[in-house]
């Protein structure tokens, strides 16, 4: 295949976290029976009249901060009309000319060939608008069923200028995108239940062409994988197509999961005339200086600060920052306990080792812990401050990823905890050194190397008692006193 | 005496001293429904039971102390305002069968009030058109000459108050269809300013445009109606919050120092002899009582119909998408995809002249023209605007005919669409403009047909042109219909 | 107006016409849109912020949900089946 370079744009698609849907106080909750979260407006009913959610407006702002673009002071609401099952108005309300936010960057780091590279991705626009309901195929009996629980969650789609030019590339901005939502505290991105979701725009050109190619849109592809999957195959048909002299056809097509390809779909006109137009019913929202201020301020802090605090304020390795932050569930959990113990260095290690190795086993979900954060971090403490041998401390946790649990209940169930009651120390070296005459002698005859010994039996015998360091100490003492 | 001819003031004080019962009252409009309604064909649906039982209700709201202006006073709804299951057809097969799961937002109100709704009345398809004769149901007639149209859309409405079918009823107005349909069967109707009238439930034609108001037979009942209707709708995030007035505060007080002003390109040509003289014979009553007439120029008047059809042909055509046979409406027997069913449905559902709405909607908004007809269409409606704010700087209110014409003949015009839509000239810019105004009749033709003008008036000023149709009427005979 | 606009624009409006409704058709709206067309010989544009009635963020409904409808309110004009709207199937 001769050489081409992939131009890629992406809209993506994300589920706004609010508890009413944006034009309608229906539940915006996913999942629900079938047509439970319905009332007259959201499906459709005549006469009903959309009333836009404020919470919607504000997090497709916030969104908008997260990815650095500006916001538009004066925002229209349009109607984008075509028919369809899962549309019960056959028209989506969205936004065409004066969207929310427009002129963003999303930073993306990612690997190629074994390279690590950085690249700034352009965001055109974010708007926001309603997501259409579902259609359930019942094949047996040859129809569709419609259920309108999620016509009119609010959705936003952020929209890319066409700056990528690899699956890689792709991939590595969701996932930012992802990040950046579930940090501004958005979207939960769960791709599963396809609270975000992308259509991939793809075209390929020659080095020395100095306009883009004949594009085709997927719609709808719902997780990391199925994008890189669609637009690797894209591109090599694409390409394919050109070697052989032949033209690339702009069309929407969809991507069969299960072979792989991509497919130009039948039905859908693909000559949309969306006959878009202001929407009546919704009058243009307007804001002040101060409005946008305070959902500026209400921004939680954002995955680059974070890294920034974690290398600057705890010292951690930006490898092991980013680790951490990269998965918004494990930095929570990582600051949680680093409130409830104040030793990052300590928890990353931790979380680094033994709590990676039982997700990597998948003995654990992050989601879904047995434990909690405070009680993860009382057993890094309890493993720093000697009331548990570092190793007591992997078996205790592996109880916790078991059971759940607190560490010092467990420890103390297990006797492996460390008390250090000296009487004891005494009493057991007592009966140690009485029960071992002939290498007290031995030692007291000058035969140091015979003090392993008779250290093994004591610590063999305090065993969760004591830590090696204070029988040590206790031993070397009551040694020289003999 | 006949109740049936009464205006709600004095409907109200018979009502609250117990001369009448709210059940006598409800029974003689019912009566009268009977036996005029077969010939005159305004109502689609009588919901006499229903009626019956709100008559109970209101009596006993009444007799407890607790009325209030419209507790008991029998109304009728245009079919195109959301019922909780009561049938809203909007005159159209498409929603023959359709039972709403909700009230409108103005329903609810007034029952709050204690009304007694008769029934649903007739209407053009939709709310497209001036005659009543595109209903799929009731082709209304005029209760002064049955062979002549009631006018429209709110023909029912109109037609069933001026044969004294109901004490007063509610229309809505898009581009007229208060207005019109009021100057064509003598009655007195009004339009709110865009935003005074919830819409919610209210079904859409074109929403930038629709509103909904009171047909009464007289300025001071539909200020009565309009107080009780008015008011922020959470509903409805066009309403107004402004607050709402007493529109019956300037009731009785004379007009002596208004402004009145007539823009010239209301009398010119299109308008019939007749009617342009008994407006100008009204105004120049209003000057002897104390008005002060002023010459004023409306220079786009002429564009307005276009821009107009233009901006609610285009919503329209969106608005009406959502009528698919699927979630309700007809659903045609044809069909094995989804493409072919909802065109079928659609085909067997809607009227012609609802097709040709469609039609023009999606020329207007399609990618190549956009920009030459809605685009133009939406600069021409703020262009319309700021003329009025031009000409209201100088004046209280504006004087017009409410239609080039009487009354027309029922076979005709209707062939002619393009014709149809010229005579929507003196009502569409008051839409446009989302201006409030009132008809009210001021004189006959030579065949005692009904001539209405039209007040307009400032945003959020109603009280004022109530005052003034109020002031007309005071001095003013209305001739009984003859049905 | 031709027969090809106007097919068109059936096709958009999801309207079926015979081919004798397709003619009248394009011959009404031939007729309708010289009426529409006295609009082009004035030049005017249109500016969305004179549409603008100053609702602000604030202004907006505030997110609180309530109770849906009952699931056969909202399907008691509809076929329906399981709960459920039903619709000719769907080809992709």
């Amino acid at each position: 295949m001769s050489a081409y370079i992939p131009v890629i744009g992406l809209e993506v698609h994300a589920e706004l976290l609010t508890k009413s849907k944006v034009f309608c106080t229906c539940s915006a909750e996913f999942g629900g029976g079938k047509n439970s979260r319905c009332c007259p407006v959201c499906s459709g009913m005549p006469g009903t009249l959309p009333v836009i959610n404020q919470t919607a407006v504000e997090y497709a702002v916030k969104a908008g901060f997260a990815m650095g673009c500006d916001i538009n002071k004066f925002s229209v609401f349009d109607r984008k009309n075509y028919f369809y099952p899962d549309l019960p108005k056959a028209y989506q309300i969205s936004q065409l000319n004066l969207p929310l936010c427009i002129n963003g960057t999303v930073p993306i780091e990612y690997e190629e060939d074994g390279v690590k590279k950085t690249k700034n991705i352009r965001i055109n626009r974010i708007h926001l608008e309603e997501d259409a309901g579902k259609l359930i195929h019942d094949d047996l009996n040859g129809v569709s069923l419609a259920d309108y629980n999620r016509c009119g969650v609010p959705l936003i789609e952020i929209v890319t200028e066409p700056d990528m030019s690899s699956a890689a590339e792709a991939k590595a901005f969701v996932e930012k995108v992802s990040l950046l939502l579930q940090y501004a505290g958005v979207c939960d991105c769960k791709m599963e239940q396809g609270s975000i979701r992308a259509d991939v725009n793809v075209s390929i050109m020659k080095p020395t062409d100095t306009e883009f190619g004949t594009r085709t849109e997927m719609k709808n592809l719902n997780s990391i994988k199925a994008i890189g999957r669609a637009i690797d195959f894209e591109i090599y048909r694409q390409g394919k197509l050109l070697d052989m002299g032949q033209k690339v056809v702009q069309e929407t097509r969809r991507f069969d999961d299960n072979r792989g390809e991509t497919k130009a779909m039948r039905s859908k006109e693909n000559a949309h005339d969306y006959r878009y137009f202001p929407e009546p019913d919704i009058l243009q929202v307007n804001f002040t200086d101060e409005q946008l201020d305070a959902i500026k301020k209400s921004l939680p802090e954002l995955p680059a600060q974070r890294i920034e605090r974690y290398i600057n304020s705890y010292g951690l390795s930006e490898g092991d920052a980013k680790i951490l932050v990269n998965t918004k569930i494990l930095s929570d959990f990582f600051d949680t306990a680093v409130g409830a113990y104040n030793n990052p260095k300590s928890i990353c290690n931790f979380i680094n080792g033994e709590l990676m190795r039982r997700l990597n086993l998948g003995e654990i979900v992050l989601e879904n812990l047995p434990f909690t954060a405070e009680q993860f971090a009382k057993l890094v403490e309890m493993g720093d401050t000697e009331k548990i041998s570092k190793n007591d401390a992997k078996d205790v946790f592996r109880e916790m990823s078991e059971k759940g649990g607190d560490p010092e209940t467990i420890a103390k169930e297990k006797g492996l905890l460390i008390t250090n009651d000296l009487g004891k120390v005494a009493e057991v070296i007592d009966k140690v050194l009485a029960d071992n005459g002939k290498a007290v002698d031995q030692y007291k005859g000058g035969d140091m190397k015979v003090f392993g010994f008779i250290m093994g039996q004591c610590t063999k015998a305090l065993k969760g008692v004591c830590t090696p360091k204070v029988i040590k100490e206790e031993l070397e003492k009551k040694l020289k006193s003999l | 005496m006949d109740v049936t001819s009464l205006k709600i003031g004095d409907m109200r004080s018979m009502l609250d001293k117990k001369e009448i019962s709210v059940s006598e009252l409800t029974d003689a409009y019912l009566d009268r429904i009977n036996a005029v309604d077969g010939k005159l064909e305004s109502y689609i649906t009588v919901t006499a039971d229903a009626a019956k039982k709100a008559a109970e209700k209101a009596q006993e709201k009444i007799n407890k102390g607790e009325s209030s202006p419209l507790c008991g006073i029998p109304l009728a709804i245009k079919d195109n305002i959301c019922t909780d299951g009561v049938k809203t057809t909007c005159a159209s097969k498409m929603l023959e069968n359709f039972i709403p799961p909700y009230n409108a937002t103005v329903m609810d109100r007034l029952e709050n009030e204690g009304i007694v709704m008769l029934g649903k009345t007739s209407m053009d398809e939709f709310a497209m058109g001036g005659s009543t004769q595109t209903s799929a149901f009731k082709k209304t007639k005029n209760p002064y000459d049955l062979e002549r149209v009631p006018g429209g859309s709110s023909g029912g409405s109109a037609a069933a108050v001026g044969a004294s079918l109901c004490a007063a009823a509610i229309g809505s107005d898009t581009g007229g269809s208060i207005r019109q349909p009021s100057s064509f069967c003598g009655v007195t109707g009004l339009k709110p300013t865009y935003g005074r009238v919830s819409r919610y439930g209210l079904v859409a034609f074109a929403s930038s445009l629709d509103q909904i108001g009171p047909i009464a037979k007289s300025a001071a009942d539909c200020a009565v109606i309009l107080n009780a209707i008015s008011g922020y709708d959470s509903h409805d995030g066009t309403s107004s919050r402004n607050d709402v007035p007493d529109f019956t505060a300037k009731i009785g007080q004379d007009v002596k120092g208004m402004k009145i002003a007539l823009p010239k390109e209301f009398y010119a040509d299109g308008i019939d002899d007749d009617v342009r003289t008994a407006v100008l014979k009204a105004a120049d009553y209003y000057k002897s009582i104390g008005a002060e007439l002023i010459d004023c120029s409306m220079p786009s008047l002429k564009y307005a119909v276009a821009a107009y059809y233009l901006i609610s042909s285009a919503e329209a055509s969106s608005n009406l998408s959502r009528y698919d046979g699927i979630k309700y409406g007809h659903r045609s027997e044809e069909g094995e995809s989804f493409n072919e069913l909802i065109a079928n449905s659609r085909r067997e559902g809607f009227g012609e002249e609802v097709k040709r709405r469609i039609m023009l909607g999606n020329y207007a908004l399609s990618s190549g023209y956009y920009d030459a007809y809605y685009g133009k269409a939406m600069a021409l409606k703020q262009k319309i605007r700021e003329e009025y704010e031009q000409i209201f700087t100088c004046c209280d209110v504006i004087l017009t005919p409410t239609a080039p014409t009487v009354a027309y003949g029922l076979h005709e015009n209707i062939s002619d669409p393009a014709k149809m839509y010229q005579a929507d000239i003196c009502t569409v810019t008051v839409n446009i403009a989302s201006l409030p105004a009132i008809s009210t009749t001021c004189g006959y033709d030579s065949n005692d047909m009904p001539i209405g003008m039209s007040i307009i008036g400032k945003k959020w000023d109603e009280a004022t042109i109530i005052q003034a149709a109020d002031a007309y009427e005071k001095n003013f005979v209305r001739q009984n219909a003859a049905i | 107006m031709d027969l090809d606009m106007v097919k068109y624009l059936s096709q958009l409006g999801k309207l079926s016409f015979t081919d004798e409704e397709l003619v009248k058709m394009a011959g009404d709206m031939t007729d309708i849109i010289e009426i529409m067309d006295t609009i082009k010989e004035i030049d005017v544009t249109y500016e969305p912020i004179k549409d603008n009635h100053n609702v602000y963020l604030n202004d907006l409904r505030k997110d609180i949900s309530t109770e849906s409808s009952p699931t056969a309110k909202i399907l008691q004009n509809a076929v329906n089946s399981e709960d459920a709207f039903v619709v000719p199937k769907v080809v992709e």
